[in-house]
């Protein structure tokens, strides 16, 4: 099945009951809904933490998003400082530009960043500031690279917006620098975001088999090293297809192959890793990688042993974006948890058929956002969890259904080997919080009643 | 349990040795500045030069306080039974703001988006909200839809009153579903004031759709607002006080138990609210008493114009003598006198303040927050004998500026404050290192500030995002200066016993 898989092509039976996804489906109104295109945009570049994020826009589109992301940086700290030129009601009328030209001086001037990222939103693109214009001429007055990103929220879905900032980085970033040394075993990560810091769990066992990630993208990543991701060897797209599409380029334009794989689970680890090291071509590594699995998946099941005694059987209920939408049900069954019900909003119909491979017509397919849809399959299919993300986790706690928070805002890392042990340990616990045998229990007053009936 | 919970988080993870040389490993390729420079330039940032070019900027916002319109509308929406905000734009507006809110409050938020996407921007958003709204009632069956736009619809002059007709026409909203509507625009005003336009939205289409004639003092009930409030226990706090005199009353606008519903096993949309068929009778009351002035300005002005009561406005009532005046508010309202209990609670609270004076007086204190809520926590602080010396309101006016400058000025403890309307958390930072202050007090976002000047952070206000249940307490009224007071003075404890060396690691304090 794997082999299918990295071919692109997927030949499975997959049942009738599997929604028909398309890429990037176009929002519907009256639905809660996701984020937008500039969010897409915004939260694929801002880990790039030595540049500034600067909104052009009003205050809404960053006072609304700032700070509010997981991804970690090992040194600077600079992507997270809130930027905007919050604009008011005279620069709607009489233009923006001017402003926007005296941001990018003050902020090239202050904080001296490699590059300046300047995000179009709804308005400055309704209203045509001419935001490619000014970068331009900043760019060329100051020297440093102004980058504009157009991708207002009005285009589309979230993961439209991540597409378009691939696109950036393809057009106007990648390629614009040179590393100062090279190994036949350079990877680029791209789609990993460093959440929690998992992609430095990553890094360290693509150390030990002598491979090295030479650019980040974006997760810890810096604006010079996403320059040169032109001379990797491997491009490796983690869950995500919305990256795809910058690999697809790379592979055109600089004979980059690339794959797509996932780190969540020793399985999907192990072929991951694998299959970098099958790209490089070279057979030592090859072997590192095959003794490093073996390893790795060794110990980690005799480590995992008493958690998938615990966890052996339980249903759980995913509901996340389609960056993790298939591959973490591969963890999770490599758990012992059996998927009752999956989220496929933001999946697109690559992910979603991935997602069949895995669970087929034994799930339930949960198309749209909205509380009652999540809840309706968490009662009908009698599960005992939820993994999903913050906006969904108070309305699965309202029900006393435990929760795991898979999404940006967590603390722990999942991804690797240790991470599964992790997830594990997570979710064990969770099960196991003597509060849901509290609220399971009537208050006594209630059994009371009962014995009076 | 087999085994104590134990997984690490990113905190202590990371801090291990293999990880530390792994990072030190990157920097080969990342031509870092050497530590040297770091130090001289983050030094740099702290000299007055350079807060005189951080205040010279006009341009860009660096760290803003304060969010926008369509979030204080929805806030206000949800403080209606049954009423789905439902929010006329592109769609990742209705996801921040749902996650911003679902943040704070530790709570689901339910609000729909018209999702409008580029053709709607060509050609106007109307077929998206009519859709919307038929979507929208068939699968969330609002009693009450509150219709705000975002910057998208307002830049294409979107006019939301012929597209709600039109929608009515259509028969996608059915005829007595009453739909309040206001235009929020980021690009003018903050969260307060889109709290205010869709509160005063509500207050004016359900009244208009009753048919009555107001008759002032008909009741003598009183109309309690407490505009954008982040704190479900001052609504608590709001009405045992209201008990206490036996006033009866009718808060406008309750979203707490939308924001503090339980784990009851059963997810419902709305949770409580604001009955909707009080909103009309309101307008009979014999007085309207509101503790937010700043916020709450245009729904003020309807209820004066329209329904023609007696109106009381006074900012949120933080300490003793703010409390004092909200009591004398409501004693001169409704006709009662203030209840022996709430006497004895201030006698306490005196007490209270009286035993923890020593270690509060002479404190520095910066402050950022939202006007309202300044103006309380200026007037606290001069009570406890602690200095505000920076104040920052991003969404401050004039008027406020002119207000808080006349309490500062009222007490000897209030000379040396500054008051900076507009400016952000980056002038903030600026601020700190160039008048160094004992603590801050503001939102989760000063954190990084205060860390960085190495003081305290006092959490007050919204959005707290850091810490848990932080508003499930009330912080006005007496009990509130209380809880304010534990918090302020036990954060100064906590500082002294970690700075303390071992022979001044005292017990009793």
């Amino acid at each position: 099945m794997e082999a299918a898989v990295s071919n692109g092509r997927l030949e499975v039976s997959c049942g009738n009951k599997i929604p028909k996804s398309t890429p990037c489906p176009r929002p519907v109104p009256g639905e809660a809904s996701g984020g937008c295109s500039f969010d897409g945009a915004q939260i694929t570049l801002i880990p790039i933490a030595d540049a500034a994020h600067l909104v052009h826009g009003p205050i809404a589109c960053l006072g609304n998003s700032w700070e509010s992301r997981g991804s970690l940086s090992s040194g600077p700290e600079l992507s997270a400082y809130g930027f905007t030129t919050d604009l008011g009601e005279q620069d709607i009328i009489f233009g923006g530009e001017q402003k926007l030209h005296e941001s990018i001086r003050y902020i090239v001037s202050r904080f001296a960043p490699p590059a300046v990222f300047v995000y179009t939103t709804c308005v400055t693109a309704l209203t045509g500031e001419d935001i490619e214009g000014v970068c331009k001429a900043e760019s060329e007055r100051l020297g440093t690279p102004i980058i504009p990103v157009n991708s207002p929220g009005f285009v589309g879905s979230k993961n439209l917006g991540t597409r378009l900032a691939g696109d950036v980085l393809f057009q106007q970033v990648i390629g614009t620098t040179e590393p100062e040394q090279t190994t036949s075993h350079d990877v680029n990560l791209i789609g990993e975001y460093n959440i929690a810091g998992e992609m430095w769990h990553i890094e360290r066992l693509m150390q030990q088999t002598g491979m090295s990630i030479l650019s980040r993208i974006t997760g810890d990543g810096r604006f010079r090293e996403v320059g040169w991701a032109h001379r990797a060897k491997v491009n490796m797209v983690v869950c995500s297809r919305a990256l795809l599409g910058l690999a697809v380029q790379m592979e055109r334009k600089y004979s980059i192959p690339y794959f797509e794989g996932s780190f969540y689970g020793a399985r999907e680890t192990s072929y991951s890793l694998r299959q970098m090291a099958y790209l490089t071509g070279d057979r030592d590594v090859e072997r590192r990688v095959d003794k490093l699995a073996a390893r790795e998946e060794m110990r980690l099941s005799l480590e995992l042993e008493p958690y998938r005694k615990q966890l052996k059987g339980k249903r759980a209920v995913l509901y996340t974006g389609g960056v993790k939408s298939w591959s973490v049900i591969t963890a999770l069954q490599e758990l012992g948890i059996k998927v009752v019900g999956v989220g496929t909003n933001k999946s697109t119909a690559e992910d979603v058929s991935r997602i069949a491979a895995r669970i087929g017509d034994d799930a339930e397919y949960i198309p749209e956002g909205g509380a009652r849809q999540i809840l309706k399959t968490v009662r009908s299919r009698k599960a005992d969890m939820v993994i999903a993300g913050g906006r969904n986790m108070y309305m699965a706690l309202k029900e006393q259904v435990p929760f795991v928070d898979i999404n940006q805002e967590r603390h722990k890392a999942y991804a690797g080997y240790d991470g599964l042990l992790s997830l594990a340990k997570q979710l064990v616990h969770t099960l196991q919080h003597p509060v849901w045998g509290l609220a399971a229990k009537l208050a006594p007053w209630e059994e009371e009643t009962e014995f009076a009936d | 349990m087999s085994e104590r919970l134990n997984i690490v988080d990113h905190n202590q993870l990371f801090r291990q040795e293999k990880y530390v040389r792994q990072r030190e490993g990157k920097r080969a390729f990342e031509a870092p500045c050497s530590p040297e420079e770091v130090t001289s330039t983050l030094e740099y940032t702290k000299t007055t030069e350079y807060k005189d070019k951080n205040f010279a900027r006009t341009a860009v916002v660096v760290n803003p306080a304060k969010a926008c319109q369509p979030l204080g509308a929805v806030m206000a929406a949800l403080g209606f039974e049954k009423t789905l905000p439902f929010i006329h734009g592109s769609q990742g507006c209705t996801a921040y703001f749902r996650s911003h809110l679902a943040r704070h409050f530790k709570e689901p938020v339910p609000a729909v988006s018209t999702s409008m996407t580029e053709d709607a921007a060509v050609f106007g958003g109307m077929r998206n909200l009519i859709d919307g709204i038929e979507n929208c009632i068939a699968l969330y069956q609002p009693q009450m839809i509150a219709v705000c736009t975002t910057c998208m619809a307002e830049v294409i002059g979107d006019d939301l009153s012929a597209f709600l007709a039109n929608a009515r026409q259509e028969g996608a909203l059915p005829e007595d579903m009453p739909v309040p509507f206001a235009n929020t625009p980021s690009f003018s005003g903050s969260h307060i004031t889109g709290y205010d336009a869709m509160l005063r939205s509500v207050l004016e289409t359900l009244y208009n759709k009753s048919g009555r004639t107001p008759q002032p003092g008909h009741e003598l009930k009183l109309n309690v607002l407490l505009g954008f409030e982040g704190y479900t226990g001052n609504f608590a706090e709001m009405r045992r006080i209201l008990e206490l005199f036996g006033v009866p009353y009718t808060i406008l606008g309750d979203h707490s138990s939308n924001f503090d519903s339980g784990a009851t096993g059963e997810y419902s949309y709305y949770y409580g609210g604001t009955p909707l068929e009080d909103v009309p009778k309101a307008a009979d009351a014999a007085g309207t008493l509101a503790i937010q002035q700043h916020s709450l300005r245009k729904t003020l002005g309807y209820i004066k114009r329209t329904w023609g009561q007696q109106l009381s406005s006074i900012s949120t009532p933080l300490g003793i003598r703010a409390t004092d005046r909200l009591l004398e508010e409501i004693s001169r309202l409704s006709g009662i006198e203030i209840p022996e209990a709430l006497k004895q609670e201030r006698a306490r609270i005196l007490d209270a303040m009286m035993d923890s004076h020593t270690y509060l007086h002479g404190k520095r204190v910066a402050m950022a927050g939202d006007p309202d809520m300044l103006i309380g926590l200026i007037g606290f602080c001069l009570e406890l004998g602690m200095e505000p010396v920076h104040i920052v309101c991003s969404n401050g006016d004039r008027k406020f500026e002119k207000e808080a400058e006349l309490l500062l000025k009222s007490s000897p403890y209030g000379t040396e404050a500054t008051v900076h309307c507009g400016q952000d958390l980056w002038h903030m930072r600026s601020l700190l290192f160039e008048d160094p202050v004992d603590l801050a007090i503001g939102s989760s976002h000063l954190k990084f500030a205060a860390k960085e000047a190495n003081i305290p952070l006092l959490r007050v206000g919204f959005p707290i995002f850091d810490r848990h249940h932080l508003h499930r307490y009330p912080i006005i009224g007496y009990q509130g200066a209380l809880n304010l007071l534990t918090q302020f003075v036990n954060t100064i404890l906590d500082v002294m016993e970690e700075q303390a060396p071992d022979h001044s690691f005292d017990l009793v304090r």
